[in-house]
């Protein structure tokens, strides 16, 4: 299971969320190249289609691949007073062949998407990873190289945290506060709930560019 | 034992009547009741109980009819008092039916009313700590003051919090100068909406990113995750039956791939393999069940729904060239024409006319410059920049169109291509059948033609067409050719093998090959040397470009 919330921030605010994020993790960014294939199974494997993940690491010498599959969220009362969304999430490495394992098995390619960014992962209340990625789309099939900005001036910020059943209540408390201090910058909501920019935005940003002295507007 | 706890709590209800349960006085008045129907109860049994005591000691008859009533009568009032206390001790006390496997091991646990020695100590501790000092005064007072403690510290959190939050108000305004909130505008602000819904959507389920399925063809080269990983055959695409043999057999013979684009042609050679094996006969026989082949005919309707542009016969160098390109990136859709070209191919060796020569010597051509991309990829380059340096060297024509090749020419990138499995199932499986029945003419010639195609699927892939030094072309075209059914799969073609093979091909003509298929018998024996020359394959391939 995890937990995760997504915002939207411009492109021009990016290093300063860099900025910030790195104060408040404490940690080193890392660079993030991955490209994330979407397949969605055939009707020769179930009634209902199922969607599985295959991220391949571009950032390293060797790609790394890993599998992903993400299940619904959690829903009902509860679910709606929790800030973030909950839901089942399985990940694995896999080895370079697992594209082919998955079009032998009859699964299809649905799209395919290249994130470039920075994530940080930290702890503070729970292990957390912030991802601040511009995602990316390929005009041709695969053509990573030549892959354009879906948005080019919005960039997506996501914050994961991995959870259990027993313990998921405490780990969205902890993500929804580590959430409160970005909020100069910009506003994290459940996938799906739009966010909108946050007017303080250009505020915010300026002054964690600045070195610190005066007002900059 | 239940009953006396039950009481003291009830006594400390009644001192603190709203302190400790909230429907407590629904409670009180329970309990007392039950207190006084249990009192009435033990005080009936133990009467009757001293009655039997006296008839016992009077050494009497009993009469029983006063007895049955007396106890049918305490029995009702036991019934109605338990019933009572189920009700009320729920809140208080464990009542277990029966002990099962469930609640065996936890029910001594539950029913204890002694706290287990290490949550006593635990409990004392906290106890001591909390009421340091005030172990002289009264209950309420201890309490009080214990209430007090504990206003004052929530007080003190919330009042932290608040200068916490004012505090970064106050930060991020004051950096801002004037106290004025920014606010956007409604058209930019609209914008950004429009553009953030088309993020999220295209992020959480893919939307805008799908791209429709007559672009899916893989046109450029692969990026270099995907290039091991991609066999040119294996897309999205639905397959046709055809081709869903292919995916099926392929997994059994990815795992001899090698990181390399070697591997796409392996994978590629081991579904026709498994093609191959699938359905030899079928195969073989279709493969010469055909009659005059569409070949000469670029147009034609029975060179498959996708070709778009069939260009002429006469210049086939070009259209090698762009289905080379292409080669590892055609889609099934490709295999599938590829493989019924293929059959085509196949069926029109008897009428080997001119055409074929033509394809032979473009198949030359195509299984070099596919030597050549595919040399490149086992250095880990990308195909794009040999194909366009092929392209220059054979004057590709501009506009090359994906799909539009011809028939012919299909065959023959086919041929050349990663499609070599295509290629050499059918080429295998009339290998195969060459091998078991007299090989004729058509078949070596067939063969032959294949060679190029089969010289650039990497080593597994070939049954028996193992690299090696071979003096001829015509006698390697008659080794592969008899190994291709006969030797076990997995000897491997090296690439030099093929070259050399390719570049007889060139030479050879028909009646070469016819001749060379003479020889097979005694070609088997170089042809095991190949295997060893595996490690060297790269070099000769060298040597023979």
């Amino acid at each position: 299971m995890e937990c995760v919330v997504q915002g939207i921030i411009e492109t021009q605010h990016v290093e300063a969320l860099e900025i910030l994020l790195q104060g408040l993790c404490g940690v080193h960014r890392k660079s993030l190249k991955i490209h994330e294939l979407c397949l969605k199974s055939g009707p020769n494997l179930g009634t209902s289609p199922s969607e599985v993940r295959l991220l391949c690491d571009l950032e390293q010498s060797e790609p790394a691949w890993r599998v992903r599959h993400v299940g619904g969220a959690m829903r009902g009362a509860g679910a709606e007073q929790i800030s973030v969304n909950v839901r089942t999430m399985v990940e694995s490495k896999v080895s370079n062949n697992v594209l082919r394992l998955f079009y032998a098995l009859g699964y299809k390619l649905d799209h395919e998407q290249l994130r470039v960014g920075f994530s940080f992962n930290f702890q503070r209340g729970a292990q957390m990873t912030v991802t601040v990625s511009s995602v990316n789309k390929m005009l041709r099939l695969h053509a990573t190289d030549e892959a354009v900005p879906i948005t080019p001036g919005i960039q997506l910020v996501e914050v994961t945290a991995p959870a259990t059943s027993e313990n998921y209540s405490k780990v969205a408390a902890a993500m929804s506060s580590f959430c409160e201090y970005l909020a100069p910058l910009l506003h994290l909501s459940k996938p799906g709930v739009s966010t909108g920019v946050v007017p303080t935005a250009a505020a915010a940003a300026a002054s964690l560019m600045s070195d610190g002295g005066g007002t900059t507007l | 034992m239940e009953g006396g706890i039950v009481e003291g709590g009830q006594a400390e209800q009644q001192t603190q009547p709203v302190e400790r349960l909230n429907q407590a006085v629904q409670q009180q008045l329970n309990l007392e009741s039950v207190k006084t129907r249990a009192i009435s109860l033990f005080k009936a049994v133990s009467r009757i109980l001293d009655e039997f005591d006296a008839i016992a000691r009077a050494n009497s008859l009993p009469k029983w009819q006063d007895v049955l009533s007396q106890f049918s009568m305490v029995n009702l009032e036991l019934y109605n008092i338990v019933e009572d206390i189920k009700k009320v001790s729920k809140a208080f006390v464990v009542h277990p039916k029966n002990v099962n496997a469930q609640n065996a091991t936890i029910l001594p646990v539950m029913l204890s009313s002694k706290l287990l020695p290490e949550m006593e100590m635990d409990d004392n501790a906290k106890r001591e700590q909390l009421l340091h000092g005030m172990h002289n005064l009264q209950l309420l007072s201890q309490i009080d003051k214990l209430k007090t403690r504990i206003d004052m510290i929530g007080a003190a959190c919330e009042s932290a919090e608040k200068v916490i939050a004012d505090t970064r108000k106050a930060y991020f305004g004051t950096r801002q100068g004037p106290s004025l909130l920014p606010t956007l505008d409604k058209v930019q602000a609209a914008k950004i909406q429009e553009q953030e819904s088309l993020l999220r959507s295209a992020v959480n389920q893919g939307e805008g990113l799908r791209i429709p399925g007559e672009q899916r063809q893989i046109t450029s080269a692969l990026p270099m995750h995907l290039v091991d990983v991609l066999n040119v055959g294996e897309s999205s695409q639905t397959f046709s039956d055809g081709s869903g043999m292919y995916t099926k057999n392929n997994p059994t013979f990815s795992s001899n791939n090698i990181t390399s684009q070697g591997n796409l042609i392996q994978a590629s050679g081991s579904q026709l393999i498994g093609r191959t094996a699938a359905s030899p006969g079928a195969t073989g026989s279709t493969s010469f069940d055909n009659t005059t082949s569409p070949l000469p005919y670029a147009n034609s309707p029975r060179s498959g729904a996708n070709i778009l542009n069939t260009p002429s016969p006469q210049q086939p160098s070009q259209l090698q060239q762009q289905q080379q390109r292409q080669k590892m990136m055609q889609l099934p859709q490709h295999q599938q024409q590829l493989l019924a070209q293929q059959q085509f191919r196949q069926s029109s060796v008897p009428g080997i006319g001119q055409n074929q020569l033509v394809q032979l010597h473009d198949l030359q051509g195509q299984a070099q410059q596919k030597f050549q991309s595919m040399h490149s990829q086992h250095q880990m380059q990308f195909s794009q920049p040999l194909g366009s340096q092929q392209f220059q060297s054979r004057q590709l024509p501009s506009g090359s169109i994906q799909h539009g090749l011809g028939q012919s020419q299909l065959n023959q990138g086919n041929q050349l291509n990663r499609h070599l499995n295509q290629f050499s199932s059918p080429a295998n499986s009339a290998l195969f059948n060459a091998a078991q029945s007299t090989p004729n003419t058509q078949m070596i010639s067939n063969m032959s033609g294949m060679m190029p195609s089969q010289s650039l699927l990497p080593r597994m892939q070939q049954y028996g067409l193992s690299s090696g030094s071979r003096s001829l072309a015509s006698q390697n075209l008659s080794d592969q050719m008899f190994n291709l059914g006969a030797t076990n799969p997995g000897s491997m073609m090296p690439l030099q093998q093929q070259q050399q093979q390719q570049q007889h091909v060139s030479q050879g003509t028909f009646g070469n090959m016819a001749a060379n298929a003479q020889n097979m018998q005694p070609g088997i024996v170089p042809l095991q040397n190949t295997q060893q020359n595996h490690p060297n394959y790269q070099q000769q391939r060298q040597q023979n470009q």
